[in-house]
């Protein structure tokens, strides 16, 4: 019961506020958003509390049932969803859209109940994703989201940019997860044709058996692109850096922090435990195309201009590690995943509510214009920010080091029967992407928290009566949450890890690591030759 | 007593932690950060002396956060306390309290005060967790913490660009050179399918056989690891060809500067390879890589400092040579465990005499307005306490006896002179040779900087013209911004904390060849390397007097060119400026890449439809029902497909 509510209460009032809202004040319709998604965050916690479960058929005609529960996978990212869906609601306060010095889309007209509703909306269709236990409904859950973001991003989007570039921003990403969609519905519906049902726990409890080599391999192919698309992985992600630089800053976080993981939560419930055998097969090209991606991102990063884009490209690389964790096949590799989704989740959640605000507050995101040093005029962003960045470049004692450490220790001693020198060729990308990442992060630190080289005004800190400009209230209450979280999640690793353990081993069956068989061999040769 | 144990060295690692968060939460009011900082460094102290005298003959493995559940690989996560760790944060918390109680003087003007103490409070817990750790992972925790501090306290003065500029390149040439250190990690750990340090050398090891380890090559699995590892050493150390960064770092206020060449980031070094050396003593590669990479480090950075117009950049070279004093003992195998005990003492005794000659010169530097040797001209006669200190801290950076650089030093050469004869002869000679230079150079290069600290310049005004120019670039990281540097001579008489602090260490330094026995289990030196490196040290010693001679630079000698060389490294960060070049060349190709090429089929597809959809609708409307024929039959034969499918 619980479980139904929480998806159906950001859903009616979502409906209720597209509706109705036109007529209501912003102020009325944040406090309706904010009662759903406070509502929705505590039914959330409930249903992780007690782990509860729906199953009733729902379209009998298609065998589809509504059918959602938890299990330790689920829990983060759904907690993640939950508590992010009331810091983009918190953050919106005085930036309505409509609102004399609303900072949220071209102003004009009383869209604010729109603006949130859009809001509600994706957290409902992320909430749905991540419960759903039926194939088919989980398809149709990933779909919901995606005509909100459209929304967010072409109408609340960016309103010193063109018409044009929004235009072009918000059809590159329904049109990119569009194909991916629809790659994944075919894939989706050769499974469930050729094995006879769509419930997810019995498709991952019978690891495949009964599909034949081809089909396997077919299905892994076409669910791997299709979510692909959404991870996003390199190729395909070129839809994901416009989309960033445009839309609103509540849409960037949700974008980065939800969207993206929806396509690797994906990948691991659809694509590997139903599978086996033919993601066994992808796994290589998956695990390549992270490794491309985590350069790929670095490097663009490196020479990138504009601060949201940059952040964007950072989070190319940084799923790149998701990815690569999951090609491994290894329990360890798994663990790296789920941890590195929850701890990109918090970081670009972070990264994105911080440069956002910048963006606001300069008008531009151009990082070649010389600014006043960030740590003097507004220390409370820069804190946040150095924070972001700091986590983004894999610092151990915050959240983002664990994900990429054990991603690339899995990625070294990969699965029985993957391509052991690729995987270790993808690994040692990684660790100089951990490098590169460095660079980017130093870099932005360097131009806008310590201080511009062009910056000719006065330096030195500022008198603290003129920091009026630096986060306070809402904003401020945002950033030092994730802050908290980043810092916390990154001390202690270990209920994030604990949470999803016992999950992973039902998911991915114990394998003998590499690395130690072929290490022994290479010391009983040495010992034979020995004196 | 376990328990004991236990609560100590957990609250070792985690007290400075709390410390710096308890400041950085104070940070509005000064008196209580200083005040935090302080106590949690001495308390530090307190805690570290107390693991001493619990890890009599003993050592105790101690629980964390217990085990990360992450699937096959089994990373527990466990401290351990030992004689070792116990010595080496003794001589960590040392240096951190003096620090911590000279940089609330050093930093009394400095409105960043907090951040600046907050974040040398976190520097130690990372050394710290370094120096207990018995995890792989937990050592990389700490190494990589330690780096970002650096960056910050090099960076603190951000309003110079020349300091923000020295954070970058030091925290990018340490993480590049950690590429190797990580994978070395990756693969010790994958072999032994766990983190833990004592599992990983069992594993190694056992492959191995135990008795003759030192005769049995390695196998190439364990000898990549061990250069892969030795890179990130390198970067960290400042050894060649990492070590541009550590001479820019002395963008950092001094006390920052003592703590990170004193006893943390640099040493962290050393200190890894030594809780590692057991699988060193199997791979005689890496230990030749380790030593060449040493002594070439030594003779070249003393080099370096001789000519130095700078004494902050000269003990920044200093550093560099005595780091690969240190790391060069580790190239070497003796008895069980004498060889890395020989480099820590080294470590140990380094740890005190560089936190005195940089907290001296950070006084010094108050006073006379700089650290130009320009502006410390005879600065340091008539000081008192201060006079003494510098001249305690350079002779035992010197090597002079009873000092306890002295000892230490000889520990090392020592090491070198027992394998001559041994299975590794040919390195011991090199390494030898290389050790008895860099003690003429070093004995040259410290007596030089103490003839110009302590005499008056005689009619040297032509010097004086040629040095303005080093001055303004050089100036030391002034404490209240760049007018008070200057102008404020005597402005600020030092408190009595600070200058006890200086003084203390100056005693330990005296006395310090005591401490050293429980470091090395006593203290060794070899007769013939003794009487020989003495002579050296002579010798070099009166050869830098004679060419003082009538107050003259003895540097100037050797022409204007070779300072000015010396004071840019030789050029060195020409290179990696290059490869910095290179690597934003590539990134621009990946971006134009990017736009050109990957996204060029998502373009051509969108014009493609565009296109496709304007032919349809004018066929549409040339021939309406040849339109309708194609939907019907398009409807029919997905109906008919559907079907058939579905069924």
């Amino acid at each position: 019961m619980a479980l139904t509510l929480t998806l159906v209460v950001p859903a009616v009032v979502a409906v209720w506020l597209l509706a109705a809202g036109r007529r209501y004040a912003p102020r009325t319709a944040r406090g309706l958003a904010l009662i759903a998604s406070v509502v929705t965050f505590l039914l959330t916690l409930v249903t992780v509390a007690l782990r509860t479960e729906v199953d009733a058929p729902w379209v009998t005609s298609l065998g589809l049932r509504w059918h959602f529960a938890v299990d330790g996978v689920t829990i983060p990212l759904a907690l993640l969803t939950a508590a992010l869906g009331i810091a983009v609601v918190v953050h919106a306060r005085g930036r309505e859209p409509g609102r004399p010095g609303g900072a949220i889309g071209p102003s004009g007209g009383n869209s604010a109940a729109t603006y949130y509703a859009c809001l509600l909306l994706v957290e409902f269709g992320a909430l749905a994703t991540f419960f759903a236990r039926d194939a088919i409904l989980f398809f149709v859950a990933f779909e919901v989201v995606l005509v909100p973001m459209w929304v967010l991003i072409s109408r609340f989007g960016d309103d010193h940019a063109t018409e044009r570039a929004r235009a072009d921003a918000s059809n590159r990403f329904v049109l990119f997860t569009a194909l991916g969609s629809t790659l994944m519905l075919l894939g989706i519906l050769v499974l469930v044709v050729q094995s006879g049902t769509s419930d997810l726990g019995l498709l991952a409890a019978a690891h495949g058996a009964g599909l034949s080599a081809p089909t396997q391999v077919l299905v892994a192919t076409l669910l791997v692109i299709g979510l692909g698309i959404k991870v996003p992985l390199w190729p395909v992600h070129t839809w994901l850096p416009p989309a960033h630089t445009i839309a609103p800053t509540a849409g960037s976080v949700l974008l980065a922090a939800v969207l993206l993981k929806m396509g690797t939560y994906g990948i691991i419930r659809l694509a590997i435990p139903t599978v086996p055998e033919g993601f066994h097969v992808v796994a290589p090209f998956l695990a390549a195309s992270g490794a491309i991606g985590i350069l790929w991102g670095g490097l663009a990063c490196l020479v990138e201009r504009d601060l949201k884009r940059l952040v964007a490209y950072s989070s190319v690389a940084h799923m790149g590690f998701v990815a690569l964790g999951l090609a491994s096949g290894t329990q360890t590799g798994m663990q790296a995943a789920l941890f590195g989704n929850v701890a990109h989740g918090l970081v670009s959640a972070l990264l994105f509510f911080v440069v956002g605000g910048l963006k606001e507050r300069w008008g531009s995101a151009d990082l070649t214009v010389a600014r006043d040093a960030l740590r003097d005029v507004s220390p409370r962003m820069g804190f946040a920010l150095v924070v972001g960045f700091a986590s983004a470049l894999g610092l151990p004692g915050l959240v983002g080091f664990w994900g990429e450490f054990l991603a690339v220790y899995a990625a070294w001693t990969p699965a029985e029967g993957l391509p052991v020198p690729l995987f270790r060729i993808c690994a040692v990308a990684g660790v100089v992407g951990m490098s590169l990442a460095a660079a980017y992060s130093l870099r932005v630190l360097r131009l806008v928290w310590a201080g511009h080289q062009n910056w000719t005004g006065p330096v030195g800190p500022a008198p603290r009566r003129s920091r009026r400009d630096d986060a306070h209230g809402a904003e401020l209450l945002v950033v030092l949450a994730l802050v908290a979280l980043v810092i916390g999640l990154g001390v202690v690793p270990k209920p994030l890890l604990g949470a999803t353990e016992t999950d992973v081993t039902v998911l991915v069956p114990r394998s003998s690591p590499v690395g130690p068989a072929s290490s022994a061999t290479g010391g009983t040769t040495v010992e034979a030759s020995g004196p | 007593m376990t328990v004991l144990t236990t609560t100590t060295v957990q609250l070792l690692v985690l007290l400075p932690a709390l410390g710096a968060l308890a400041g950085l939460l104070l940070r509005r009011r000064r008196a209580f950060s200083g005040l935090v900082a302080v106590a949690a460094a001495a308390l530090a102290f307190v805690l570290s002396v107390f693991q001493f005298a619990e890890t009599a003959g003993r050592s105790d493995v101690v629980p964390t956060f217990g085990p990360l559940p992450v699937g096959e690989l089994q990373i527990p996560l466990n401290l351990l306390a030992d004689r070792t760790s116990a010595v080496i944060a003794v001589v960590v918390a040392i240096v951190g309290l003096a620090v911590q109680v000279f940089s609330v003087w050093y930093l009394r003007d400095d409105s960043r005060y907090a951040v600046f103490a907050s974040t040398v409070s976190l520097f130690l817990a990372a050394m710290l967790l370094v120096v207990q750790s018995n995890d792989l992972v937990l050592t990389l925790v700490g190494w990589e913490v330690m780096g970002w501090c650096s960056y910050l306290l090099i960076g603190h003065v951000s309003a110079r660009e020349s300091a923000r500029r020295a954070a970058y390149k030091a925290f990018l040439v340490t993480r590049v050179a950690d590429i190797g250190f990580v994978v070395g990690l990756v693969i010790l750990a994958v072999g032994a399918g766990s983190t833990d340090i004592g599992t990983v050398m069992a594993h190694w090891a056992g492959q191995q056989g135990s008795g003759t380890a030192a005769l049995v090559t390695g196998s190439p699995v364990l000898t990549a690891a061990l250069v892969l590892l030795l890179a990130g050493v390198a970067g960290k150390s400042g050894l060649i060809p990492f070590h541009d960064w550590l001479p820019d770092a002395m963008e950092g206020p001094t006390p920052a500067s003592a703590l990170i060449h004193a006893a943390t980031m640099v040493a962290a070094g050393t200190y890894v390879v030594a809780r590692l050396h057991l699988l060193f003593a199997i791979s005689d590669t890496a230990r030749i890589v380790l030593g060449v990479l040493a002594a070439l480090t030594m003779v070249w950075a003393a080099l370096l400092a001789f000519a130095q117009t700078d004494i902050k950049r000269m003990l920044a070279y200093s550093t560099l040579s005595q780091i690969a004093v240190m790391a060069s003992a580790l190239a070497f195998v003796l008895g069980p465990d004498e060889a890395p005990r020989l480099a820590l003492g080294h470590l140990f005794s380094h740890a005190l005499f560089k936190s005195l000659l940089f907290l001296a010169v950070g006084w010094l530097s108050v006073l006379a307005g700089g650290t130009a040797f320009v502006a410390l001209r005879g600065r340091a006669r008539g000081r008192g306490a201060l006079y003494w200190s510098l001249a305690v801290g350079l002779a035992s950076l010197a090597g002079l006896p009873p000092l306890v650089g002295f000892f230490s030093k000889e520990g090392v050469l020592f090491a070198a002179e027992e394998s001559l004869s041994g299975h590794d002869a040919g390195l011991a000679w090199f390494v030898l040779l290389a050790l008895v230079v860099t003690a003429g150079l070093t004995a040259a290069y410290c007596t030089r900087a103490w003839l110009l600290l302590s005499t008056e310049r005689q009619g040297g005004l032509v010097e004086l013209e040629a040095e303005e120019g080093q001055d303004e670039s050089s100036e030391e990281a002034a404490p209240a911004g760049d007018e008070a540097a200057t102008g404020a001579h005597e402005a600020r008489p030092v408190t009595m904390a600070a200058a006890l602090t200086v003084s203390a260490l100056a005693v330990l330094t005296v006395v310090g060849g005591l401490l050293l026995i429980p470091v090395s289990n006593g203290i060794h030196l070899g007769l013939v390397m003794t009487v020989v490196s003495l002579l050296v040290i002579g010798l070099a010693f009166l050869g830098v007097r004679a060419m003082a001679a009538a107050g003259h630079d003895p540097a100037r000698r050797l022409g204007p060119a070779v300072a000015d060389l010396s004071d840019r490294g030789f050029g060195f960060d020409a290179v990696y400026v290059a490869a910095g070049r290179a690597v934003i060349a590539v990134a621009r190709l990946v971006v134009r890449l990017d736009r050109d090429v990957v996204d060029a089929y998502p373009r051509g597809a969108a014009s493609l439809t565009g296109i496709a959809g304007r032919l349809g609708e004018k066929a549409h409307r040339a021939a309406p029902s040849a339109g309708l024929l194609a939907v019907v039959v398009g409807v029919v034969l997905i109906a008919v497909a559907g079907v058939t499918v579905w069924h």
